[in-house]
């Protein structure tokens, strides 16, 4: 009887995830399609599985190397947002004064600033930065990993701030009668117990990261630093798309965040078991 | 005493100034800068002229009536929005935590949509709302409104907007909550179940409260993205039938963009960041005051 | 021990965050005075590939390396903007000329010197302030794009005719004449051609600027509206169709008509096509042109090092004079010839119509370019939108677009 019941619930949640998917599908079934094919039916099964396009598509994004280039500004960036950001909300959370409770505001205030309004000016900056300073954060990756982190601070910091009330002082504070720095305080107790939310910001991150057009169009110019969303630009004309070069380009920069995903989330269960430490 | 606040405060610095260094020269700067900015008349290319206008921008904004229905399309949009999303997203959560077998893969799968991206996303679905529905009505032989292209009605784009929004961040916002749901212990749920709590009674008197700060960050994330949204906006709908969907941040990027009216354009980003910010405060004092200290 | 490992690699990447920049300083110091590398940023996504062969030609031929950078169509200006106003910007660059070009004066550098210039074809270079700054790409024309089994071209003359047109192929199932989504496309191009056959269309523009005289108190546009009104009452509805199924419906023989230009013939490369096409003129009020202008043009940095800029117009030189250069403009890149002496053989059908449409003097004007910037998108789209979706009347419709031109000239 029960056994009968589970087997339902799983079918019904597998048919709701398949039909959530469905827009995955089309981007899966028209990466075949020319067309003339795709006019026909966007919805309809491709006549023929040819990797003809996904060939064209990686050998016009050169794959690999805009893939090296993701893979390094992604993994850069989200490991100095994580070590930075669960410090400072550590910080803000344990200290809780005035100029944390403004440091704090201040950080989930810029999270409603549409990003299309500061990059104008960010540009100049960095325009400036470079006519002034000599130092160079234009069309450089490194200099796009600042940005990043810059950009992904307020988040990170504010999913670390809701999740580190949550662990009970009196560790910490047993710690620090035994010696402990504030830094090993940090680092030693309470940094393993936020594995849980650190994974979510890392999961959160890479998506975004990995993903981004507009930031990277507007820092990386020159076609050794392209990254993988960049490298798609010439399949999407001002008119039309070309949907089969455009829809295989999306599916492989699609695929590495999944592996990721799968991957990641055991760890989120893990560490939660792990973190226990109650 | 005094030895150690002052060593206190070099541990704060070193924790904290970091992070607001980076923060601060990439998104406090330029945002001070773009305030500066709305009191200009300019085009945005520094080699043309830029007259000082003062308050101007500001004043001139509030008889915009194109810019004040934006707002106005916005905050319908994000209040059903910000409301589905959760309900959704938390539903998502729950049954991708419970002992199901193919919990792993419905949970990547869930998760997909996002990764497609608003821009690609609004095409797809603008697909299925033309072609797509007028198929179902054929073979139906039904001439439903509901079945005719939902993009020629000004009510049913808003919708549309609304729904496809939705199944963008559902599953990014099942993210959060699947580690807020993680983080509830198991012996506390061990016990409810040893004293006889029903399903609903377990997620209702333990679950949500314990919830609490996973609904403020969730809140608050698709609430300042469902405020900011534009790939969406611009692929699914363009801001059409005759103006009806156009949101708040497509408003400002054609005030930037399209017309080179850069002053009035981040003077429109200011008025809203503010009206936002004043929002979302109450929201985020509201939910804080529900959660519970573990 | 352990905690300690972890402190001092916390520690170290914490400054990362700090010296990231620090570390690339070196990275750009000579850009300053080499000139062996010109960087070009052009908003043709169709040309990339050719573009980028064409590079590696002009480095083998004259030892200057050729960057092409890339971007969608979409925000191309949008980023040629940002990069312009924080000195990234690149050495050669391409825009649309009229009100585009004219608000980035201060960025386009003098080609009146370049050898070829007064071989231009009449009126296709960008001339502001009497001198040269737009070298045209290539030549487009606008119209009606049909199929020569379903219609014949010399019978749709006037209103009367276009309408009988409409009705016949209705009767028989297929849609005589179809517009698609986007806005240039819905709007932009067909409200051209009244702009166009007004005696002076730039006087035309500025009048209109000034309010001194109305769409709806004009002929031509009175008759305009009624094409529109023609194409609602019996062909499909635009806002259904974007340009890939305007195109299909045309390749696969449901419409027999599209308002489109000869950029359109490499959609049709997917399909058996079988059948002519042609391209007519759109007749309102009678109008037998085509619509002929630069979709594009080159512009130099002038904000460029001396050098940089010698080294872009060397490039434009190259492009235009060599044989190589030629030939990439002509044959790889399927360019009209619009400097003389050049000659394209291989032209698709709907192109070589345009060129013969040119030769013959039957060309009409692009003035949707002197447009207020951002119109079409912005302001005009709404009306279009809204009449597609209604049963507005012509009158109304003209008053509605006379507002909105008045209300894309308050927001200046």
């Amino acid at each position: 009887m029960k056994k009968g019941k589970s087997i339902v619930a799983n079918v019904l949640v597998i048919l709701l995830s398949i039909l959530w998917l469905f827009p995955v599908y089309i981007v899966f079934v028209n990466s075949f399609k020319n067309r003339a094919e795709l006019y026909e039916n966007m919805l309809a099964w491709p006549k023929s599985f040819s990797f003809e396009y996904y060939e064209k598509a990686m050998k016009k994004m050169k794959f690999f190397h805009a893939f090296g280039n993701s893979l390094f500004v992604t993994i850069i960036s989200i490991v100095i947002i994580v070590i930075l950001a669960s410090m400072t909300a550590w910080m803000l959370v344990r200290a809780n004064n005035l100029l944390s409770k403004i440091i704090f505001s201040t950080f989930v205030a810029t999270m409603l600033i549409p990003f299309q309004t500061l990059m104008m000016p960010l540009m100049q900056e960095m325009g400036w930065i470079r006519d002034t300073l000599h130092i160079q954060m234009l069309d450089n990756k490194l200099g796009l990993v600042y940005m990043y982190i810059g950009f992904g601070a307020s988040m990170a910091v504010f999913l670390y701030h809701g999740f580190v009330k949550s662990i009970p002082v009196s560790l910490e504070e047993a710690a620090t009668i035994d010696g402990c720095t504030k830094f090993g305080v940090f680092w030693k107790i309470v940094f393993p117990m936020l594995k849980p939310t650190t994974m979510t910001v890392i999961i959160l991150d890479v998506i975004w990261i990995w993903n981004d057009y507009l930031l990277p169009s507007l820092v990386l110019s020159s076609k050794a630093n392209r990254t993988i969303p960049l490298s798609t630009f010439s399949f999407f004309g001002q008119f039309t798309i070309q949907w089969n070069m455009a829809m295989a380009g999306l599916t492989l920069t699609i695929i590495p965040v999944v592996i990721f995903y799968l991957c990641a989330q055991k760890y989120i269960i893990k560490g939660v078991a792990a973190g226990a430490v109650k | 005493m005094k030895k150690k606040k002052r060593k206190d405060a070099g541990w704060y610095a070193l924790f904290t100034v970091p992070l607001l260094f980076v923060f601060a020269t990439i998104v406090l700067i330029p945002f001070f800068i773009g305030v500066g900015y709305s009191f200009f008349s300019w085009d945005g290319l520094p080699l043309n002229p830029k007259v000082f206008v003062g308050f101007k921008n500001y004043v001139r904004l509030f008889s915009d009536s194109r810019f004040m229905t934006s707002a106005g399309h916005t905050v319908i949009f994000t209040v059903f929005s910000v409301l589905l999303i959760n309900v959704i997203g938390l539903a998502f959560a729950l049954i991708v935590t419970t002992k199901l077998k193919v919990r792993n893969a419905a949970r990547a799968m869930l998760f997909m949509p996002y990764l497609i991206g608003g821009l690609i996303l609004g095409y797809i679905w603008k697909f299925i709302l033309g072609d797509g529905l007028s198929y179902v009505a054929e073979a139906l032989g039904s001439s439903s409104k509901l079945l005719s292209n939902w993009l020629l009605d000004p009510t049913m784009s808003m919708v549309a907007l609304i729904i496809v929004s939705t199944w963008q961040m559902a599953g990014y916002i099942m993210i959060i909550y699947i580690t807020g749901i993680m983080a509830i212990p198991d012996d506390v749920l061990e016990a409810a179940s040893v004293d006889g709590a029903g399903f609903w009674q377990t997620l209702l008197k333990i679950k949500f409260p314990l919830l609490m700060p996973s609904f403020t960050i969730c809140l608050f994330m698709t609430l300042s993205n469902c405020f900011k949204i534009f790939d969406v906006n611009l692929s699914l709908t363009g801001g059409g039938p005759n103006n009806a969907t156009e949101m708040f941040a497509m408003n400002i990027y054609n005030e930037i963009f399209s017309q080179s009216n850069y002053g009035y354009g981040q003077a429109k980003a200011i008025v809203f960041l503010l009206v936002i910010a004043a929002i979302t405060l109450v929201q985020v004092s509201v939910t804080k005051k529900r959660e519970v200290e573990m | 021990m352990k905690a300690k490992k972890v402190m001092s690699l916390a520690l170290a990447t914490a400054m990362i965050a700090g010296m990231t920049a620090s570390a690339t300083v070196n990275c750009y110091a000579d850009e300053e005075d080499s000139v062996d590398k010109i960087i070009v940023f052009q908003s043709k996504v169709e040309i990339i590939d050719q573009l980028e062969e064409l590079a590696e030609t002009y480095e083998d031929e004259t030892g200057v390396e050729v960057e092409v950078w890339g971007t969608t169509g979409d925000d191309y200006l949008q980023q040629l903007k940002t990069k312009l106003a924080n000195g990234q910007g690149p050495t050669v660059y391409s825009l649309l000329p009229g009100a585009e070009s004219e608000t980035m004066k201060n960025y386009e550098a003098d080609l009146s010197d370049l050898s070829f210039v007064d071989k231009i074809a009449d009126g296709m270079a960008d001339v502001i302030d009497d001198k040269t700054v737009g070298i045209p790409y290539t030549m487009e024309g606008f119209g009606m794009v049909y199929n020569k089994d379903l219609i014949n071209a010399d019978e749709v003359t006037d209103y009367d005719s276009f309408v009988k047109m409409l009705e016949d192929q209705k009767a028989n199932g297929i849609n005589g004449f179809g517009l698609s989504q986007e806005s240039y496309f819905l709007i932009g191009h067909i409200l051209n051609t009244p702009f166009a056959l007004q005696e002076n269309p730039t006087e035309f523009i500025e009048k209109l600027n000034a309010g001194e005289v109305k769409m709806a108190d004009t002929p031509e546009f009175q008759e305009f509206a009624k094409f529109y009104a023609a194409i609602r009452d019996n062909s499909y509805n635009p806002l259904e169709t974007n340009y890939d199924k305007e195109c299909g419906d045309f390749a696969t023989g449901k419409t027999a008509a599209i308002h489109q230009g000869n950029w359109c013939y490499s959609m049709f490369a997917d399909y058996d096509v079988d059948f002519d096409m042609g391209l007519a003129p759109l007749p309102i009020c009678g109008n037998d042109k085509i619509a002929v202008s630069v979709p594009a043009a080159w512009y130099v940095n002038s904000q460029a090092s001396e050098a940089e800029q010698k080294a872009g117009k060397d490039f434009l030189e190259w492009l235009y004079t060599s044989e190589s250069g030629q030939d990439y403009l002509m044959n790889e890149f399927g360019f009209l010839p619009v400097v003389d002496g050049m000659e394209n053989e291989s032209l698709d059908p709907i192109s070589q119509q345009v060129a013969d449409y040119a030769a013959e003097g039957k060309t009409i004007s692009w003035p949707m370019n002197d447009w207020p910037a951002g119109i079409v998108d912005v302001y005009l789209v709404p009306v279009a939108q809204e009449f597609f979706t209604s049963d507005m009347s012509c009158e109304d419709f003209l008053a509605a677009l006379d507002d909105a031109w008045a209300q894309a000239n308050e927001a200046k």
